[in-house]
């Protein structure tokens, strides 16, 4: 920034000291020259620069002008060209280094979402794997407790199918001993009430009331 | 109400006067209260009376046991009957032989309500139960 500023002192200094020269810059200059190409005494240095200014043609009203007039020049420049310039760049440096700094800012925050996001989904992987592991033991045992239910159905079906035989062949059986039982009664009355004559019939009948009264 | 119980208990007394010294309604006991009856003309005389013969009906059943048999028995199995439920029941009993072709051949007992099978159809229908 200070060496933008010294170009632009520079740039406006140097037709300021051709304008207070004027012509006869260029003999002084050979003046001088010549001079320095002389050596001066020890104690004549002020003399020297007496003699310089007299060949320069420099004037203390022309110099305190001049240097009046740069001043000016310097201050004016300073306040509407320098000033505003300077702060269009601190304010744009600030921006830079603010937008580097959010950059960090930035891909720290990054790094850190990162590595949440990694954490994330490490532990959502392990939530997952122990869901899947707990479905897993859910499911097995669902699937014991159906078999073993299913076991106990299929042992109740078929227990209940045997005792529901086990009864038809009951009640079969009982059914066909009633029908003997029926037969043997009716056929064994039939061939009793025509084979007894009737002496055996009063004889037996006796003998019956007589047991009965024996009783 | 009160009117039935008093026909009720007069019934009852009248068949208790029916009976004879040896517990057994005769017949002459049984008319001469019937001609009391007649003589009286008591109020509800044939309520009395219908009661009088449902009593007297349940009384000669309970005094009679009914032999059923399919021939004809002698009258020492009547006797012997007679004798040995007159001591079961303890009171006179007197047997009455009843025809039954369907017992095949034995006797049936029915003293009141009680029934005793000696018959060979009973003893036929007591196995074919045993077999069910």
């Amino acid at each position: 920034m200070k060496a933008l500023y010294l170009f632009f002192l520079l740039a406006f200094i140097s037709p300021l000291a051709l304008t207070a020269a004027g012509d006869s810059h260029v003999e002084a200059h050979q003046s001088v020259e010549a001079l320095v190409g002389e050596e001066p005494a020890e104690d004549s240095i002020l003399d020297t620069f007496r003699a310089i200014f007299k060949k320069f043609d420099v004037t203390w009203p022309t110099l305190i002008a001049q240097m009046v007039n740069f001043i000016l020049v310097a201050f004016i420049l300073y306040q509407f060209a320098v000033k505003p310039v300077m702060a269009t760049l601190d304010e744009r440096q600030q921006k830079i280094a603010e937008g580097l700094q959010y950059a960090e800012e930035m891909k720290d925050q990054l790094a850190a979402t990162e590595r949440e996001r990694a954490a994330k989904i490490q532990e959502a992987a392990l939530e997952a794997q122990r869901i899947l592991g707990e479905t897993r033991d859910q499911a097995k045992e669902m699937i014991e407790a159906k078999t073993q239910e299913a076991a106990a159905q299929a042992e109740a079906i078929i227990r209940k199918a045997s005792e529901a035989t086990e009864l038809e062949r009951q009640k079969m059986l009982s059914e066909v001993r009633q029908e003997v039982a029926r037969l043997v009664v009716e056929t064994s009355a039939k061939v009793l009430t025509r084979e007894l004559s009737a002496d055996e019939k009063s004889s037996y009948s006796d003998a019956a009331a007589k047991e009965l009264a024996s009783s | 109400m009160q009117r039935h119980k008093k026909v009720i208990q007069l019934a009852k007394k009248m068949v208790v006067l029916s009976k004879d010294s040896a517990g057994v309604i005769t017949e002459e006991r049984v008319k001469e209260i019937l001609a009391g009856l007649r003589q009286v003309q008591p109020r509800h005389h044939l309520l009395l009376m219908r009661k009088y013969l449902n009593y007297l009906r349940r009384e000669l059943s309970l005094q009679t046991a009914v032999v059923a048999s399919p021939a004809t028995l002698s009258s020492a199995s009547l006797d012997a009957i007679a004798q040995h439920f007159s001591k079961v029941y303890d009171r006179p009993i007197q047997a009455v032989a009843a025809e039954d072709a369907s017992l095949i051949a034995g006797v049936r007992v029915r003293v009141g309500d009680d029934s005793y099978d000696a018959s060979v159809s009973g003893r036929l229908q007591r196995l074919a139960e045993r077999v069910k």
